[in-house]
């Protein structure tokens, strides 16, 4: 009883919205804005016919990879400056420059250079990710406590295993919230990227509807990426509970 | 303010301290010119040697770039209307995030009722909206606003919102046993209190405004600094077009580093406070 | 003069005058119905112009309901709470309060000086007249020229006398204590309870103060009022008539705080 009071408090807004927008738009002359029911039957139709889920395979296997490898290189790149002060010193004002470039203007550039295929949207991805990723690992690396340090070093640690065991989890908060930095923007990237010029994927959906004037088909395509972008992001702080639940257990937060 | 011993390290203590690194470390500077020096080498290697697509221009090209652009009138217009667009999108996204965001924030019925939306809102890729703007609106500035808004408001709304969450229970109290009046308890008590999240929502957005009046001009005809490197790509100007991004970018950097400074210096209260 | 070495047993009804704050068949609690929590019990009190009562009790006993009741942040289940005749229904101009938790009480983005003209810009007194008032109370509590500090610039004992300074700059008849001294140390708690005493005894200002140390309770009233048992009920009243004076090595020597002290710490064993 309780939960479903709960429930009702938290789910009347979006329920109410959700209904408004269905009956205003029932009716509607102008044709840039179909009805909902008109949206969500073509929507039915794609993802049954399995054109949908191709295009959203393809889309967010670019993302996996191009986020993959940004994670990959932000990481090690982030350990490795972070442990050498010199080193940071010398980067710094470089990589919050790169990080500062407005990601969505890369695309022109890779995409030009490089054709249409998806490699060159996965190293547009990669290359928009790896700033936020590699920025907060550095700040990571530089927050792990300073007594664990000097322990290690007395026990005489190995390089290695004083990396992968002492460094990266204690710099792995950072690590994360690095990805959920990198996370949006690596969608972001990604529809525009397949909306500047694609044969494949979600954004060539929609590109592809908007140019052929299929209007229901361009607005649920918007809305299919969208919901699933609303749903990574969810499972990635669901992910991030998992992950760092000793932190979060600490009380460090 | 003579008392400086219960202070955390602040801007105050840090100019001195930077100004005294700017002079024992001139080597530093070498150093990054020298880091500077062998990122561009490493570029020319890489274009010279094939690595890099052929059409990445070298190293010479681009500087030549960034003074054609720099000495064009274009660049500067289109800079200009980057800009502004940014701006007016991000200046609505604040007003408007904050005004909701410390409204629904004290509220708890009204805070448990909007979480799914802010959360849908927050974490929904806007972008995908454009192609269905853009047959709404058509590629107009007033578009290209619109668009800004929509992404930019999330951050600010949800910081608002966390920051009018923590008002503490003990000002809480105090503000109604003096019967402070709703509009004084807005700007004086909500307000400040809330305000340490809320620039970090301003800040945050100021990025993503940036980030998607680029990417709008980038895709539409919108014109704009990502148009010019639209066109300078189509036209195989491949100088140019790097120079623009260069461009963008020092202006993201610019607009980061001018907000960050300011932050610090309306948050001084907080940093003692907590600190 | 040879006092009366001996103390009395106190009424809940004023001694003589007029009555300034009157508490009636006041009970506290939470919830509703059947899932109600009943924290504090048909309380009757009556509280007379300038007097000092203290409430004392264990921990957790319910003494900071019952003022936030007093305090009108909190309706009571039952009865009333009246000021000056007036039966309040919320927070009240007469009625001003300093919380255990000075140092969040105050706000940080404001200065010393604005934190205390804060309520009067409330109640639309202009820029000059609330910033003398400021100026007038922080003076009051031996903080003159402070004004321009932020809360976080000073110590403990100086964020709660500015807390005090807000409440007499507010100009209330009724200025209601929450444990107000327990979070500083020794030396300062003597301070602030000696300026509290002066306090009273230069403004008149009528206070009702909460506190579990039995001690302070006995050294700054006229009446203590013992409260415990769950719900919380009246279980002693006394008188300790000190007057107005105290001073913290001869009154705490007095037979009559002995006497008190005995009797109010054995009355709160057997609670």
């Amino acid at each position: 009883m309780k939960t479903l009071i709960r429930a009702g408090w938290t789910l009347w807004l979006p329920v109410l919205l959700v209904t408004i927008w269905w009956f205003a738009s029932a009716n509607s002359t102008n044709i840039y804005v179909p009805s909902l029911s008109r949206i969500v039957e073509v929507l039915w139709r794609d993802i049954s016919s399995g054109l949908l889920i191709d295009a959203a395979r393809v889309s967010l296997t670019n993302l996996a990879v191009g986020l993959l490898i940004a994670a990959a290189v932000g990481i090690l790149l982030g350990l490795l400056i972070g442990e050498t002060r010199r080193l940071r010193l010398i980067l710094d004002p470089y990589i919050h420059f790169f990080r500062s470039v407005p990601q969505s203007a890369l695309v022109p550039l890779i995409i030009g250079a490089m054709g249409i295929g998806a490699a060159p949207k996965i190293y547009t991805v990669a290359f928009a990710c790896v700033w936020p990723i590699l920025l907060n690992t550095i700040d990571g690396v530089r927050g792990v406590e300073p007594t664990i340090r000097s322990v290690s070093r007395v026990f005489g640690v190995p390089k290695l295993l004083y990396f992968r065991r002492v460094v990266l989890p204690g710099a792995m908060p950072q690590v994360v919230a690095g990805l959920r930095v990198a996370l949006p923007i690596g969608i972001v990237v990604m529809v525009v990227s397949e909306l500047f010029a694609s044969n494949q994927g979600l954004g060539f959906y929609i590109l592809n509807s908007s140019a052929t004037f299929q209007i229901p088909e361009t607005w649920g395509g918007a809305l299919m990426v969208g919901v699933i972008g609303y749903i990574i992001v969810i499972m990635f702080s669901l992910f991030e509970r998992r992950v760092l639940s000793w932190y979060f257990r600490s009380g460090a937060l | 303010m003579t008392t400086t011993h219960t202070r955390a390290p602040s801007a105050e203590t840090k100019a001195p301290r930077r100004s005294a690194l700017l002079q024992r470390d001139w080597s530093l500077l070498a150093q990054r010119l020298g880091a500077l020096g062998i990122i561009l080498a490493l570029w020319q290697a890489a274009v010279l040697t094939g690595l890099l697509p052929s059409i990445t221009p070298t190293v010479p090209e681009v500087t030549l770039g960034l003074w054609t652009a720099v000495t064009s009138t274009s660049f500067w217009t289109a800079l200009g209307q980057t800009l502004s667009a940014a701006t007016a999108g991000w200046i609505i996204s604040c007003v408007l995030g904050v005004f909701l965001g410390l409204l629904i924030g004290p509220l708890r019925w009204l805070d448990r009722s909007t979480s799914v939306t802010v959360e849908f809102g927050r974490a929904f890729p806007t972008i995908a909206l454009m192609p269905v703007i853009l047959l709404l609106l058509g590629a107009t500035t007033s578009m290209q606003i619109t668009m800004v808004v929509l992404s930019a408001l999330w951050p600010v709304l949800v910081q608002s919102i966390l920051g009018a969450r923590r008002l503490d229970p003990g000002i809480a109290d105090t503000v109604r046993i003096y019967r402070i009046p709703r509009l004084l308890w807005f700007r004086r008590v909500l307000l400040p209190s809330a305000l340490p999240f809320v620039t970090t929502g301003v800040r945050i957005a100021a990025s993503i405004s940036i980030l998607a009046a680029v990417g709008i001009e980038v895709l539409t005809q919108v014109p704009g600094i990502g148009r010019m490197i639209t066109l300078a790509q189509e036209a195989q100007r491949w100088d140019l077009a790097f120079a623009y991004l260069f461009f963008a970018g020092l202006f993201g950097w610019t607009v980061t580093a001018l907000l960050a400074r300011a932050e610090s210096s309306l948050l001084a209260w907080n940093r003692q406070a907590s600190g | 003069m040879t006092a009366p070495q001996s103390i009395h047993t106190g009424s809940l009804d004023v001694l003589g005058g007029e009555v300034l704050l009157d508490v009636s068949h006041v009970s506290m609690g939470y919830g509703d119905g059947e899932h109600e929590k009943r924290i504090l019990e048909d309380l009757n009190l009556k509280v007379g112009h300038s007097e000092f009562v203290s409430i004392v009790g264990p921990s957790g006993v319910g003494k900071t309901t019952l003022l936030r009741g007093l305090s009108g942040l909190l309706p009571p289940k039952r009865g009333t709470v009246s000021v000056a005749g007036q039966t309040i229904t919320g927070p009240h101009p007469d009625i001003a309060a300093v919380f255990q938790d000075y140092s969040r009480s105050l706000m940080p983005w404001m200065t010393t000086r604005e934190n205390v003209a804060f309520p009067l810009q409330g109640q639309g007194v202009g820029r000059r007249e609330r910033n003398r008032r400021a100026e007038e109370s922080l003076e009051e509590v031996g903080l003159s020229g402070q004004g321009d500090k932020y809360p976080w610039e000073m110590s403990g004992g100086m964020q709660q006398r500015v807390a005090i300074a807000r409440a007499l700059a507010y100009h209330a008849k009724v200025l209601l204590m929450d444990e107000p001294f327990a979070s500083v140390d020794a030396q300062t708690r003597f301070d602030l309870e000696d300026l509290v005493v002066n306090l009273r005894e230069a403004l008149g200002v009528t206070i009702v103060l909460v506190t579990h140390d039995v001690d302070e309770a006995i050294y700054l009233a006229d009446r203590v009022i013992v409260i415990a048992e769950k719900p919380a009920t009246v279980v002693d009243v006394i008188e300790t008539g000190f007057g107005t004076v105290r001073d913290q090595v001869d009154t705490k020597a007095d037979p009559r705080f002995q006497d008190a002290r005995g009797r109010i710490l054995t009355r709160l064993r057997k609670a």
